[in-house]
């Protein structure tokens, strides 16, 4: 069950990946026409994305709170043991950076709802710059500790 | 709209209030996983480690959405300033990098 729920939270992970990048690569270097790849990926309507991000946020944030014991008991124990500070260390500031971003998202969400304020420009731009910075962040790290036996 | 008032509030309030409980321990509930059991606030390990990060969400949900309750009546003319509700976030996750950065220079 474990596993299958792990999988499931690298799924969602994925998926809000995708999202937030979207998102936030509009925010910050929007395209006026969609012409090649990359100016099709920056030409999205970043704000169309903010309920499936702030549903996919939240998804994968209980999935992770699900399986965290697991990982206490016995990732946690084993990165400690070989003496992995590094991994470790990592693990403590995505749970941590994703905390903050739980609490900002009412904001984000605010900010990012239609109609769209000109005034919340800034507002826009760095909440979304956060929580992919976070999801990011949690996503490699998490990656890294769920591979370490097979890495290290 | 209300929701202009109250979340930047609630966004600064929970950022502080979780640095504030992630360093002091201040966990309105603590998970025994070895045994799968909760605990009211914060409990020493039961036959293994305790976790109190659930807890640390818990305590600072309470206290930010007592803090924006609190503050409404006081901004309810007044616009609250939108950076509040990213700057807060991002100065305790720069924070966070520095409390935490015996991890990394070991």
């Amino acid at each position: 069950m474990n596993v299958f729920l792990l999988i499931l939270h690298g799924l969602c992970a994925v998926a809000l990946l995708g999202a937030i990048t979207h998102q936030t690569v509009s925010a910050w270097w929007p395209a006026r026409k969609a012409v090649g790849f990359a100016t099709s990926f920056r030409a999205v309507q970043g704000a169309k994305f903010t309920n499936a991000i702030v549903i996919l946020f939240l998804i994968t944030f209980v999935l992770g709170a699900i399986i965290y014991p697991p990982y206490r008991l016995h990732g946690r124990t084993y990165l400690e043991t070989m003496r992995m500070w590094t991994v470790n260390g990592s693990f403590e500031l995505k749970e941590q950076f994703l905390a903050l971003s739980l609490g900002m998202l009412p904001f984000y969400w605010h900010v990012w709802r239609h109609p769209l304020d000109e005034a919340l420009v800034w507002a826009r731009k760095m909440t979304a710059a956060l929580i992919f910075f976070a999801v990011w962040f949690g996503f490699i790290a998490g990656h890294v500790v769920n591979n370490v036996r097979g890495i290290f | 709209m209300l929701s202009a008032r109250w979340t930047p509030i609630f966004s600064a309030a929970f950022a502080i209030a979780y640095v504030i409980a992630e360093q002091n321990n201040f966990a309105l509930f603590t998970y025994h996983p070895r045994i799968d059991e909760w605990g009211f606030l914060t409990q020493a390990p039961r036959n293994g480690p305790g976790m109190y990060w659930y807890g640390w969400l818990g305590t600072s949900f309470v206290a930010a959405s007592i803090a924006t309750l609190i503050a409404i009546p006081f901004v309810r003319e007044r616009q609250v300033p939108s950076i509040l509700g990213w700057a807060v976030p991002l100065v305790v996750m720069v924070l966070f990098v520095y409390l935490l950065r015996a991890f990394f220079f070991r």
